[in-house]
């Protein structure tokens, strides 16, 4: 009998990996992503820490050997919609939305993009920028091809005219695709807090309250400002900038009482992202603990403050409010360390941001018939001894769905490497 | 500042035990109530932050005979920031409740819980107001019942809490 | 729609402008108010403060009234409503503290039963009358007065009692329907300083000030309150400010009832107008009674 193949739904970083290390080992894997493309939240970053490596760097050569590995076949802007069966023999139904884009013939080339007349706001840069209804999500977007929001296109065909490789089908279908499995891998990531659940913050009301991924977009060179941080509600370069952790983390009011554990770590890294993007910056981290633990990272919080110059301020601020003198935003706080109550103003705050299970995650739970702890994250069979287990035979889990790791992104990889022992088991079966 | 040997550690959960005090159980001193208080930012001897600070290490002298917890507005602003459930304002009613019991009373409210023993209510209208407002043709003054807020009062023994009040001090 | 009405201490000391306003509104909305007979305080924050028995037993007095009568109590003073309120939500859900509570109440041949609930007027005009009505009974909108609204913290917080920003949202809309505009201001859900009036009256006016500056800066010309306390505050510290500080903020203080009562076509008789500190003229100088 042919050998079962594994179903990996999700691919950022942990279901690449888990995917790479399944086709490596002679193992057939059908790669399902939501989006357009795959890549995930690390494609969205600008650097990682601490060796502040270059995101997309280490990312897209992993998307490469992925997506042309042989044994893996990628399903991009498809969703899961059924699943039967058991562990060995899984049916799926997969649905591939229509993207109106023939991508064995788009070369890519973006004469479509420069001609289509309807400008929306681009999700990829967290609302910051905009693109247009034809559009690739980043410019190392895998498979390299536009795809056409259907919902905000107006139809006006200008697309096909101009495309010289004729990859424009405005006629393409929803494809439904049965799938045969063996194993099932859920690599599905997170979403961001949305700091307008906490009002006093301002998020929302004014513009240059950001979140950290926001940040993200906004230093990194393929974002809306070509790497160039800039304050959103004038384009003017900020001097000072504030970040404020635990947003909606270790939160029992507003948010989660879960500490989201990375959230320290990227503030420091881009606290010194933003010092060596203009050196004369004024940065001030206001935390309450700080949670560097893990290899280099105390280190590099000691280097944030002595070499950088970065200033970190032990108290939880409780509002951030517009000062019209400065045209930037004040900040009041009690300084818990000096015990005095003072008053800043910064051109820019962000915001840190809790990582929260993806709100699309219930649907696909519900398909899977896999148990949720009560914040939404995959429930592990048991979370000591099979972490990647879920609570149904033959399902597995890795990256961030699971819930708060301790390193993040090495974590996200060795728990898709762990993933795949684990579906290979059932795959290959044996004693 | 309370000596380290004057301090009572197990003033935290006498707090905690007292009706509204509960709150201080959770306080991981972030800071956010401070950070929030419009009373703090005006003054230096009202913190929130440093109340519970001073609760948790068991300065039960200084926060239950100063004029420390006397100052909260019980806007709750703190009450609603604070990330872990802390209640502050409910904390400083039950500090506040247990400085009477001990005889401490600010003026202002020893004049209040006066006119509650004397007339069954905090304000009373004066003598012009209430032929303004028979002139206006309402009622004259509320109808109160003095004798039986008298008489709860006494069962509660919040008349003898008052009788026995020294000022507090500074 | 009947209720008990807790008109508190506040109001008919100081404050009978806001009663007379309240009384001629309600009727158009079909709301009667019933007086309640021999109340007694409502053991606000000043008498919470020094006993938490007392407390509960004077609150709950009230409330044995309201059910004798088989209404639900409405109030219009903020600390009336977050003493009644939480004393009533309280004693329903803990039957122990119910219990001890109607011990010292049986010295005054009472026994609080659980049986109603407590209103503010603004809860009655969103959630029982309805914005709709109010608008509908608007006669002369007050179209392009910039309002900056005053809820009060003790109609408002703590949130998990009040469904977060949701009273907030309401009067805003109840203010909306005279025809007013909202201005939204970064202090909105800030304390006026009320409490602290005849315990520490620099520290009241301070934090009143700071209210004051926030609407200033963002526009407003006018104050609506629902709460006297916030009433009183907003408007006498006004004029210690300009003494103290030699600020002059000229932000007419206006109760909602008042408000409401203009629009639907009403004047301000001489007196009431006389009541307001911070003069109402020019501001709104037709809606007021000439002399």
């Amino acid at each position: 009998m042919e050998q079962p193949a594994v179903l990996v739904i999700g691919a950022g970083i942990s279901g690449i990996q888990a995917s790479f290390d399944l086709a490596s080992r002679g193992i057939k894997v059908y790669l399902v992503e939501k989006s357009p493309s795959i890549g995930g939240r690390m494609a969205q970053l600008d650097k990682t820490f601490p060796t502040m490596d270059c995101s997309m760097c280490i990312l897209a050569p992993k998307m490469i050997d992925c997506s042309h590995h042989p044994n893996v076949e990628l399903l991009t802007y498809s969703e899961v919609k059924e699943v039967k069966g058991s562990p060995g023999n899984f049916t799926v139904k997969v649905v591939k939305k229509p993207r109106y884009v023939d991508i064995s013939k788009c070369t890519g080339c973006g004469i479509c993009v420069d001609n289509c007349p309807v400008e929306v706001t681009n999700e990829f840069d967290e609302g910051l920028g905009m693109r247009k209804a034809i559009y690739m999500p980043f410019p190392q977007a895998v498979p390299r091809a536009m795809t056409i929001d259907k919902e905000n296109c107006i139809e006006c065909g200008l697309c096909e005219k101009m495309c010289e490789a004729g990859a424009v089908d405005l006629e393409q279908k929803q494809e439904e695709i049965e799938l045969k499995v063996g194993a099932i891998i859920v690599a599905t990531g997170f979403d961001i807090f949305d700091p307008s659940q906490i009002p006093p913050y301002g998020y929302g009301r004014h513009k240059d309250v950001i979140t950290a991924l926001e940040l993200e977009r906004l230093l990194c060179a393929s974002g809306p400002t070509g790497g160039h941080l800039v304050r959103p509600s004038d384009g003017k370069v900020p001097k000072t900038i504030a970040f404020i952790q635990c947003v909606g983390s270790r939160d029992r009011r507003h948010g989660n009482p879960y500490c989201s554990s990375i959230c320290c770590k990227y503030a420091v890294k881009d606290a010194v992202l933003i010092k060596e993007h203009d050196p004369s910056a004024r940065v001030c981290i206001f935390y309450i603990d700080l949670r560097a633990f893990g290899r280099g990272f105390q280190e590099f919080v000691n280097r944030a403050k002595t070499e950088y110059g970065i200033r970190f301020i032990r108290s939880n601020p409780g509002e951030i409010t517009y000062d019209p003198e400065t045209n930037g935003l004040s900040i009041w706080y009690e300084d818990t360390v000096t015990k005095k109550i003072e008053n800043l103003k910064f051109d820019l705050v962000v915001l840190s941001a809790a990582l929260i299970p993806r709100k699309d995650v219930g649907d696909l739970v519900k398909v899977l018939g896999i148990e949720v702890d009560p914040y939404g994250f995959l429930k592990s069979s048991s979370s000591i001894s099979d972490p990647v287990d879920t609570t149904v035979p033959g399902i597995f889990a890795c990256g961030y769905c699971l819930g708060p790791k301790t390193g993040d992104i090495p974590d996200s990889v060795s728990q898709g490497s762990a993933a795949a022992s684990r579906a290979a088991e059932v795959i290959v079966g044996g004693k | 500042m309370t000596k380290l040997s004057e301090l009572e550690p197990k003033f935290m959960h006498e707090v905690a035990n007292t009706p509204r005090g509960k709150g201080i159980l959770a306080c991981i001193q972030c800071g956010r109530c401070s950070s929030s208080c419009p009373i703090a930012r005006l003054v230096d001897e009202h913190n929130p932050r440093q109340l519970m600070e001073m609760i948790i290490l068991g300065s039960r002298d200084e926060v239950l005979h100063t004029k420390l917890p006397w100052y909260c507005l019980s806007c709750f602003t703190c009450l609603d920031r604070c990330p872990q459930g802390g209640d502050v304002a409910e904390v400083m009613f039950a500090i506040r409740n247990l400085a009477v019991r001990e005889g401490n009373v600010p003026d202002g409210f020893a004049a209040q819980a006066g006119n509650l023993i004397k007339t069954g209510r905090v304000v009373t209208p004066a003598m012009m107001m209430i032929n303004k407002r028979e002139k206006l043709g309402l009622s004259k003054t509320p109808s109160t019942a003095i004798e039986e807020v008298q008489k709860i009062l006494k069962k509660t023994t919040l008349d003898k809490m008052m009788a026995s009040r020294r000022t507090v001090k500074e | 729609m009947k209720y008990a009405m807790f008109w508190g201490c506040l109001i008919p000391a100081r404050e009978p402008n806001y009663e007379v306003s309240v009384r001629k509104i309600m009727p158009a909305f079909g709301v009667k108010l019933v007086e309640m007979e021999g109340t007694n305080c409502c053991a606000p924050f000043g008498i919470q403060s020094l006993d938490y028995m007392s407390w509960l037993a004077l609150a709950a007095r009230n409330l044995c009234i309201g059910e004798e009568m088989g209404l639900d109590i409405v109030t219009l003073c903020n600390d009336c409503y977050e003493s009644l309120l939480m004393v009533n939500t309280m004693l329903k859900t803990d039957h122990e503290l119910k219990n001890q509570v109607n011990e010292i109440l049986a010295e005054v041949g009472k026994e609080y039963k659980g049986k109603i609930d407590v209103k503010n007027m603004i809860d009655v005009l969103y959630d029982d009358v309805g914005v709709k009505k109010v608008k509908d009974a608007v006669k002369k909108p007050f179209t392009g007065l910039k309002v900056a609204t005053q809820p009060g913290c003790h109609l408002t917080k703590p949130k998990r009692i009040h469904f977060g920003e949701r009273k907030f949202d309401a009067f805003d809309e109840l203010v909306r329907a005279t025809g007013a505009e909202t201005i939204d201001y970064d202090r909105r859900q800030s304390c006026c300083g009320g409490p602290l009036r005849g315990i520490n009256d620099e520290l009241a006016r301070d934090v009143a000030r700071m209210k004051l500056i926030s609407i200033k800066n963002a526009g407003a010309e006018c104050i609506v309150t629902v709460c006297p306390f916030c009433f009183l505050e907003l408007d006498m510290s006004q004029l210690e400010i300009k003494r103290h500080f030699k600020e002059e903020y000229n932000l007419p203080v206006l109760h909602f009832a008042e408000l409401l009562r203009m629009a639907m076509g009403m004047k301000l008789d001489d007196w009431e107008t006389k009541s307001h500190r911070v003069p109402l003229n020019p501001l709104l100088k037709d809606r007021l009674q000439e002399g």
